[in-house]
């Protein structure tokens, strides 16, 4: 998981594009995973994402990302197949439990649309300079700093807290907190302490974050302060007319 | 104590330390010294098993880093970090102390008396909030809640980064007299002066590999050494070794107004 959203240095075509476009393709593959119901489309549009990443030559990322989401999908899919209890039942279990076809292809579905939905956007996130992102948002869309600038901070935030928590929990362990008990429940319990200290430190990081912000002139920053002109090219185009035809599939498929 | 066994430690495919070799006695104040980047730190963490070698081993005590839980070395180690915002995790100093002792001890009333012991000796008020004291303060809070588990070794990541004298003093005077009384230290820092002060053993570390280990004196004379490490020898060192002959062996400037005073005598007689 570490380092997941973190720029990934390149010259592909696809870090070529205009970031603006790149958000917007990344948003066309969610929002299609969401529109279609079957589930080889969906294949299908998590093999585009692998190929997308292959392009963007982030191939072994999207393979980890996809590794992680299908270790979550298990969790999720046996949650949710039970939970229906519609349909022709497929196979009884004691206790009144039993799965149904219904159930087992809704919460294929589900899965599939959870891989599908969140690969782009995370790809989207490694393939493009957060700075770009910011610009383009403000400079394009016309949205105002201030809240450009509230969700770049959130996304820039999550692997810093995330070393951070590593390294509480080091200095944790080290002072024998047991973390590295196989027991998951057990160290679910230990981490709520430490809360404590990941929240001083994130409200601290934040003030001094605020405070230099505005000593470079936070307030100032409007739509035409960026110095970078972000134009759309053909590659820009082409990939929008693409990915909008894979939406309009969506939909008939 | 600690003894490291052609330990390498790579991570996510790169590695950062080579083939390091070396034994820490008991009672020894051991440095170890480096530029940044040099590898210091994650020798540190490899002495209490936060990382485990790649290849090679540790043993603490005769235990082996890879098969023992950091958690059960903690009875063992006690580890003080560069940041003890990382360490401190309750809303009291009492609590605080409190909390490192439960995880290594199980008897209530000898968990008590330790705290009442460390309070008293690190002048501390137990109802404080360790949040909003001073950076120093809170690596004296630290510093406290390791000591009062009684480690047999100590180590220290760079235990005197943001203090100010009086503060870094208050703390290296405390583990100089816990070294006196035969605790083994394990020091990793960049500021020479504190190594010339306090330690008596000096591993020199650079570029992921042990360069140099043995007494101050022979450390600090071995130039070549402290070149490819990027360091300088403390000033006062320096100042011996120009000296020549008759100053061998100074680390202190009392020594060497002593040794000045000494030779002034001699010359007079």
């Amino acid at each position: 998981m570490k380092g997941l959203l973190n720029y990934v240095e390149g010259n592909s075509v696809l870090h070529r594009m205009n970031p603006l476009s790149k958000l917007i393709i990344a948003l066309l593959i969610s929002v299609s995973c969401f529109l279609c119901k079957g589930h080889l489309f969906l294949l299908g549009v998590i093999l585009v994402n692998l190929a997308l990443a292959a392009v963007g030559g982030i191939f072994n990322r999207a393979l980890g990302l996809l590794k992680t989401l299908i270790k979550l999908s298990i969790v999720l899919f046996l949650l949710q197949v039970f939970f229906i209890r519609d349909g022709n039942i497929l196979l009884r279990l004691p206790l009144n439990i039993y799965i149904t076809d219904m159930g087992l292809s809704f919460s294929l579905l589900l899965v599939l649309r959870l891989m599908g939905a969140t690969m782009p956007l995370t790809l989207m996130l490694s393939l493009t300079q957060m700075n770009d992102l910011s610009n383009v948002m403000v400079e394009k869309l016309g949205i105002p700093y201030k809240y450009v600038f509230v969700l770049i901070t959130a996304i820039r935030f999550i692997p810093v807290f995330m070393n951070d928590m590593q390294a509480i929990m080091e200095a944790q362990t080290a002072r024998g907190v047991e973390f590295d008990t196989r027991n998951i429940f057990k160290k679910i319990g230990l981490i709520l302490p430490l809360c404590v200290p990941l929240l001083v430190s994130s409200v601290k990081r934040i003030e001094y974050g605020a405070l230099s912000a505005e000593l470079r002139g936070f307030h100032h920053r409007k739509k035409n302060s960026g110095y970078k002109q972000y134009g759309f090219k053909v590659q820009d185009i082409g990939g929008l007319a693409l990915f909008t035809l894979l939406l309009v599939a969506s939909v008939f498929l | 104590m600690v003894r490291f066994e052609a330990v390498s430690f790579g991570y996510e495919g790169k590695q950062t330390i080579y083939d390091v070799t070396f034994q820490i006695n008991q009672g020894d104040f051991a440095a170890i010294i480096g530029a940044n980047g040099a590898g210091k730190t994650t020798i540190s963490k490899l002495t209490n098993g936060i990382l485990k070698p790649t290849s090679g081993r540790v043993l603490v005590k005769g235990k082996d880093t890879k098969t023992t839980k950091t958690s059960e070395l903690a009875r063992t180690i006690g580890f003080l970090f560069q940041n003890p915002d990382r360490q401190i995790c309750q809303t009291t100093i009492r609590d605080e102390i409190m909390f490192g002792l439960k995880c290594v001890l199980k008897d209530n009333h000898e968990i008590e008396e330790r705290i009442n012991q460390t309070l008293e000796t690190f002048g501390f008020d137990g109802s404080r909030d360790p949040f909003s004291m001073s950076r120093g303060e809170r690596q004296r809070i630290a510093l406290a809640s390791v000591l009062a588990t009684r480690p047999e070794i100590l180590v220290l990541d760079e235990p005197t980064t943001g203090l100010d004298y009086r503060e870094c003093m208050q703390i290296m005077e405390l583990v100089q007299e816990l070294n006196r009384q035969g605790t083994t230290v394990m020091m990793v820092t960049h500021d020479m002066e504190l190594v010339n002060d306090f330690a008596s053993r000096v591993l020199v570390v650079g570029g992921g590999r042990l360069l140099a280990d043995g007494d101050k004196t022979s450390v600090f004379r071995n130039a070549e050494v402290l070149k490819a490490a990027s360091l300088m020898p403390p000033q006062i060192s320096a100042l011996a070794q120009r000296l020549g002959e008759p100053f061998e062996g100074i680390h202190h400037v009392d020594e060497m107004a002593d040794r000045i005073q000494c030779l002034k005598e001699g010359a007079s007689l």
